[in-house]
């Protein structure tokens, strides 16, 4: 290092501060009682696996034989079995509606969560009241986007800027969206929204600040012209918190703990047991949109 | 003696015409300027200019982007009427037809440009085009027909951009940019051209009736959570009134242009063509008829809330006004009454009636279906298009109204020769 160099440690110069603090592979090897050269290759095949470079079926196939002839009868292993079985969670959200007080917590935790701009709102509750007086009765129906297994939205979406992920959510690509609002008209549940870049600037300091880092994507400060206004926005189940091991907002603050979340592929989940209750029902079943947001009557 | 005041008449006139159509052309460039200076405050400021919200995200501007398609598609298909069918009788407007549905299309994806929140993305339409999206189809069609249309429009003028370019006049300098220099007319190139007019008017017709009408009409009837909308006589509604208003428009055009240049009007023809549509409007009327029965008749309340916004609300006046008087009962009533079915200048404005009505037709497509909320308790839209809105709309028109002027300014688009070619037969 110069006297006009960069002070700054680079990556790879923690490498060789690690590379000097680790033991001489070749030297621990050779005093194994086995194969020294079959050790060296399979540490740097293993890192090709590991970097992605290189199949872990290959590796096997490769390795077996000496290993064997190595090993023996020790060397039991066999190629990992690296066809999904387990295809990962699909997120579901179940909400009781005999628990709803509509005391509209979801609505705000949303809304602080996402930092959504004025008119738009990821989640409402909507109330209404059956009956006549004084025979009445009121219903409160939180109402998130309801992730569709068959979604409208992404059905009509020119540009597939929305689309449905593995995991159940309907995610929207920001930078894609070309802000026709078509899948807003072609939501059954009116969970969209299009953003017109209103903003809380006036009641609210430092509104602008930062913009919700939806879908993990980091985009700053909230600016005209800047994604994601001019674009559809929508809930995504929290899906930054989802990446951080978190539920979504509305089901940590929900003060009823009327709403669960969970893994519909794993039967052992709450919500695969809520779910084949007899009080199960999904929004406007009959348009054949398969909401991944259950009720429970 | 004689001969001479004939010449100084024709000259006269010839002054008048430059006049009139300076004026034209004045007005249609302050009309486009004031629209402009909103347009580009739109693209600034973006769609936070309009009445939308998003209840109702669609509006004024969508309205008149399926009212421009329709009157594209409308004119195209009484274009092939002419090219394939061999309506001799209409032959006078053909190339104002295809190059009205030309300027139509430009005026069209303008609207949708204005409306997108993003239109400097208006491109991954093409490069990610979703293939189940009625949308993104209509916009592939669009760009094809357009080329389909600018094709036929030029085998159309090519015998009199020939004839043209061996004028020197403006027109004749453009003609000899668009003819290579040893273009003749004969009649292996008459007989030539007309096959391909009849080959590219019968490629078109499914083109303007399936994928651009047609398919404009899907974008809405494909959209479930809509059940005014999702009904499959939606689309077929959409193609017949863009034939009304096709018609409608031609027949207009045709007269006061005529009227301007103080040249004679064909009136047996503005007769029969004043039937034709007529003949479209009714079919029209009878079609929305059976959409609004069923649609009553299912007793769904989504449906019926949104024929009571339509009907029966403070917009109703745009349904019964708008689309019902002006636009279907007036001009019927002037095409079929023996007092009026002869004079040109009640027919013009049975045609005009037609056009505005349609407007108001396309109002009551987009507009009511998108005030009922989807679910009963969520808010109800509450539209109408704002200062702003009318604004960036006048200047969208005149600015296709510029590109007509323009356009048949430099380019053989009027019947020339006073004989009419007869198909080239």
């Amino acid at each position: 290092m110069g006297l006009f160099s960069n002070w700054d440690l680079k990556p790879r110069d923690y490498d060789k501060i690690v590379d000097q603090k680790l033991p001489n592979a070749e030297k621990v090897l050779n005093e194994s009682q086995y194969d020294t050269k079959l050790g060296l290759n399979m540490a740097r095949d293993a890192r090709k696996v590991i970097n992605g470079s290189m199949k872990i079926d290959d590796f096997h196939k490769v390795y077996s034989s000496s290993l064997t002839m190595e090993f023996g009868s020790y060397y039991a292993s066999d190629t990992p079995d690296t066809k999904k079985t387990n295809k990962g969670p699909k997120w579901v959200m179940v909400i009781d509606l005999q628990k709803c007080i509509g005391c509209d917590t979801c609505t705000v935790s949303c809304k602080a969560e996402n930092r959504t701009p004025p008119g738009i709102s990821y989640n409402v509750v909507m109330e209404s009241l059956e009956g006549e007086f004084p025979n009445i009765k009121a219903m409160n129906l939180p109402r998130p986007c309801m992730q569709c297994d068959k979604p409208a939205c992404a059905q009509v979406c020119p540009t597939r800027a929305t689309y449905k992920m593995e995991n159940g959510i309907v995610v929207i690509d920001n930078d894609r969206c070309i802000g026709c609002r078509y899948c807003i008209v072609a939501c059954p549940y009116g969970a969209r929204s299009f953003d017109f870049g209103d903003s809380y600037e006036q009641e609210m300091t430092g509104y602008n600040d930062v913009t919700s880092p939806e879908y993990g994507v980091e985009r700053g400060e909230r600016k005209k012209g800047k994604t994601p206004i001019g674009t559809v926005r929508k809930c995504s189940f929290c899906f930054h918190r989802l990446q951080r091991g978190e539920e979504p907002a509305c089901v940590e603050t929900c003060i009823g703990d009327a709403r669960f979340f969970g893994d519909i592929n794993d039967p052992n989940s709450v919500v695969s047991k809520l779910a084949a209750s007899p009080r199960a029902f999904r929004l406007k079943e009959e348009l054949g949109t398969q909401p991944s947001v259950i009720y429970l009557r | 003696m004689s001969n001479l005041a004939l010449k100084l008449e024709h000259k006269s006139t010839k002054s008048t015409d430059t006049k009139v159509f300076k004026i034209w052309i004045s007005a249609l460039t302050v009309a486009f300027l004031a629209g402009g200076y909103f347009i580009v405050e739109r693209m600034i400021t973006g769609l936070s200019a309009t009445n939308l919200s998003s209840i109702t995200p669609w509006g004024a501007w969508i309205a008149f982007y399926i009212f421009f398609v329709g009157l594209s598609a409308g004119s195209f298909l009484l274009s092939t009427l002419i090219y394939v069918f061999g309506m001799e009788e209409y032959e006078r407007i053909g190339k104002a037809a295809l190059f009205t549905a030309i300027v139509c299309m430009i005026v069209a994806l303008t609207f949708v440009l204005m409306d997108l929140g993003r239109p400097e993305r208006l491109m991954n339409a093409i490069i990610y085009w979703n293939v189940t999206s009625p949308l993104g189809w209509e916009v592939h069609f669009y760009l094809v027909y357009i080329a389909l249309l600018m094709v036929e429009l030029y085998i159309a003028m090519r015998e009199d951009l020939v004839r043209a370019a061996n004028t020197n006049t403006l027109k004749g300098f453009v003609a000899r940019l668009l003819t290579s220099k040893n273009s003749t007319i004969n009649t292996l190139t008459k007989k030539r051209d007309h096959m391909w007019m009849k080959i590219l008017g019968t490629i078109g017709i499914p083109i303007a009736i399936l994928g651009v009408h047609g398919g404009t009409g899907t974008i809405f009837a494909m959209v479930k959570a809509r059940p005014a909308w999702n009904t499959a006589i939606f689309p077929i509604i959409f193609v017949v009134s863009a034939m009304v208003s096709g018609t409608a428009l031609l027949l207009a055009m045709y007269v006061i242009k005529r009227k301007v240049q103080k040249k004679p009007i064909d009136q047996k023809m503005i007769i029969s063509l004043s039937k034709l549509m007529a003949g479209f409007l009714i079919i029209d009327l009878g079609l929305q008829f059976y959409e609004y029965l069923t649609g009553w008749y299912g007793l769904e309340i989504e449906h019926l809330d949104t024929l009571a916004t339509m009907m029966a609300s403070d917009l109703s006046w745009s349904f019964w006004g708008v689309q019902m008087f002006l636009g279907a009962v007036v001009p019927l009533t002037i095409v079929f009454w023996k007092k009026t079915n002869q004079n040109i200048n009640a027919l013009l404005v049975a045609a005009i009636l037609i056009v505005v009505g349609i407007i108001g037709v396309r109002f009551n497509i987009v507009v009511p279906s998108l005030i009922v909320p989807v679910f009963h308790e969520l808010p109800w839209g509450d539209y109408f298009p704002t200062v702003k809105e009318w604004m960036v709309s006048v200047g969208v028109v005149a600015m296709g109204l510029l590109i007509y002027s323009i356009g048949e300014l430099l380019l053989p688009i009027e019947e020339t020769s006073e004989e009419v070619s007869h198909n080239g037969k």
